[in-house]
């Protein structure tokens, strides 16, 4: 133990004191073989060293992957490590996460507990939430990043505002673009972020605006 | 693979409630405008910077920095979060939000941001930096994301063992060429000149690296490809004569084009975009508007200087208009 550094701790639970609301669970999907899974226990470390300054307001439940599959499926979770973060009645906004929360996106995991566990309101403009909840086909929204990129994590973030506020029919995930090297050479992803919509129907580069950022997702219904 | 474990902190939440109005907005949390919202802090000023992505700007997308006084070699994330950690002591609020636009009436500057919330400021710093100018050649927008890359740090992990090409001679790009030897097989820098603009230490850190090599004299002329970019035309501007370099990759640094598309219409800047300003006060056209930093129309683009900007922007305004 001991991944985050003594600064780095008081900080976090110092904004965690002062910006978590109610509580918040995540669900954490490992493996059975480490040895498949390079991030497996880094994140699982990492993601109890949070919990450990929320106060008890940051759950982490932990469920074996191949064991739990159904449990997977049903949150969307298909890489390993992969979470999600649910609100304090269990309800699930499609905020997922495949790969380690590590570099800048540690950013956006703590910016999604804070915003879930305040009624997982966004900071999102009026008239794009409407466009959102007017959603109604499944729109998958993939958002592959590096940890070392700075223009991330606003893509992530982007992602999951729009499923927590349309989550019936929107999926926001994060995919740690080096973790999965099979999956992004699938999409052909070489500079982050990319967001790949549904699959492959669409996709796009760069951090955009929330306006744009939206066009694109509409173009695949 | 994941050659560093960091954590960004992030800054203080989007979700936390912003005031309605602030002594001073700064619009940038690179060094100038953190530097700017230090001295304003301390200066008594109540004070808000606004950040879209990621705190300190570009440094944060600098591996290492070794010109920054007082830091032989310092991490660019490391030194990002050193200065907004001390505009955060001295009081400043730093928000990670998007700007939509500005008005500016009778003497208060109205923000709206990008969930079209509206926030005032007495003051306002325009410290909104810049990006990496584009090479304008053909299939460098198709390319982009197959191949074309303008951040090193970001994309490099999916050149491992590649060959990329970076096409610049200054401290940018030599300075991400060398990062990029770390994991790539080879990279080849394209320079119009023959000689590189690089500081003298990079320069001879490029010549010593046994995976870099040179073509001078030229510029590319088109980035072709299948679904990924596969080839380089170059010309070369001495001879006219063109070549064509295989490559896997290519990275491009050939200079910064000014964020000031927000405020062209409100204060005056060079043809080029960059925005003018009083030499001594920093401030614009627009009374009550003050400009920081690599937006700015001058000469020298570095962390210092940004810093340098930034504490006479603050100075000025509060001796100005407070």
């Amino acid at each position: 133990m001991g991944l985050l550094k003594k600064k780095d701790q008081v900080q976090i639970k110092d904004r965690l004191a002062e910006e978590m609301k109610d509580n918040v669970k995540i669900i954490l999907f490992l493996t059975e073989d480490e040895s498949k899974c390079h991030y497996c226990t880094l994140t699982k470390e990492v993601l109890q060293e949070v919990a450990s300054l929320s106060e008890g307001k940051l759950e982490i439940e932990e469920h074996i992957y191949e064991q739990d599959q159904e449990l997977a499926k049903k949150y969307g979770v298909e890489y390993l490590p992969g979470f999600v973060i649910l609100d304090k009645n269990l309800k699930h906004y499609n905020v997922i996460f495949h790969g380690a929360p590590f570099g800048h996106e540690f950013a956006t995991l703590l910016e999604d507990i804070v915003i879930i566990s305040n009624g997982a309101n966004p900071p999102v403009s009026q008239d794009i939430v409407e466009k959102l909840k007017a959603i109604n086909k499944p729109v998958k929204i993939q958002a592959f990043v590096t940890p070392t990129c700075p223009y991330c994590p606003k893509a992530v973030l982007t992602a999951h505002y729009f499923s927590m506020i349309n989550p019936e029919f929107i999926k926001g995930e994060m995919v740690e673009a080096s973790e999965f090297p099979e999956l992004s050479a699938k999409y052909g992803v070489s500079s982050v972020p990319q967001m790949v919509i549904n699959d492959g129907a669409n996709s796009f580069v760069g951090a955009f605006p929330e306006r744009e950022y939206l066009d694109e997702v509409l173009k695949v219904l | 693979m994941i050659e560093l474990v960091f954590f960004d902190l992030g800054d203080s939440s989007t979700s936390k409630q912003l005031k309605e109005s602030y002594d001073m907005i700064i619009i940038g949390g690179g060094p100038a405008g953190l530097t700017a919202a230090i001295y304003a802090s301390r200066g008594g000023l109540d004070t808000l910077v606004i950040e879209k992505s990621s705190e300190g700007g570009q440094i944060a997308a600098t591996e290492k920095v070794e010109n920054y006084p007082g830091f032989t070699s310092i991490d660019g994330l490391e030194l990002a979060e050193r200065f907004s950690d001390h505009a955060k002591h001295f009081g400043a609020t730093i928000s990670n939000r998007g700007v939509k636009n500005i008005t500016i009436c009778c003497d208060k500057k109205t923000i709206t941001l990008d969930d079209s919330s509206e926030i005032a400021a007495k003051v306002l710093v325009i410290a909104t930096g810049a990006t990496h100018r584009k090479l304008n050649v053909l299939g460098e927008k198709e390319y982009e994301g197959k191949g074309v890359s303008y951040c090193a740090i970001c994309d490099g992990a999916f050149f491992a063992d590649k060959h990329v090409a970076v096409i610049g001679g200054g401290n940018s790009a030599i300075d991400e060429g060398l990062y990029l030897t770390q994991t790539a097989a080879k990279v080849t820098v394209i320079h119009r000149r023959n000689s590189l603009r690089a500081d003298r230490i990079l320069q001879e850190r490029a010549f010593n690296n046994p995976k870099m090599d040179f073509v001078w004299d030229s510029v590319v002329e088109e980035i072709q490809g299948d679904a990924f970019v596969n080839n380089l035309v170059l010309n070369n501007v001495k001879d006219g004569t063109k070549h064509e370099l295989q490559v896997d990759g290519v990275f491009i640094y050939v200079g910064l084009v000014p964020n000031s598309g927000l405020f062209k219409n409100l204060v005056q800047t060079t043809p080029d975009g960059f925005i003018k300003v009083d030499p001594v006060t920093f401030e614009t056209t627009l009374p009550g508007v003050f400009a920081v930093g690599d937006v700015i129309d001058k000469e020298l683009r570095q962390i210092i200087n940004a810093a340098a900007d930034g504490a006479s922007a603050a100075a000025s305004a509060i001796k100005l208009y407070f």
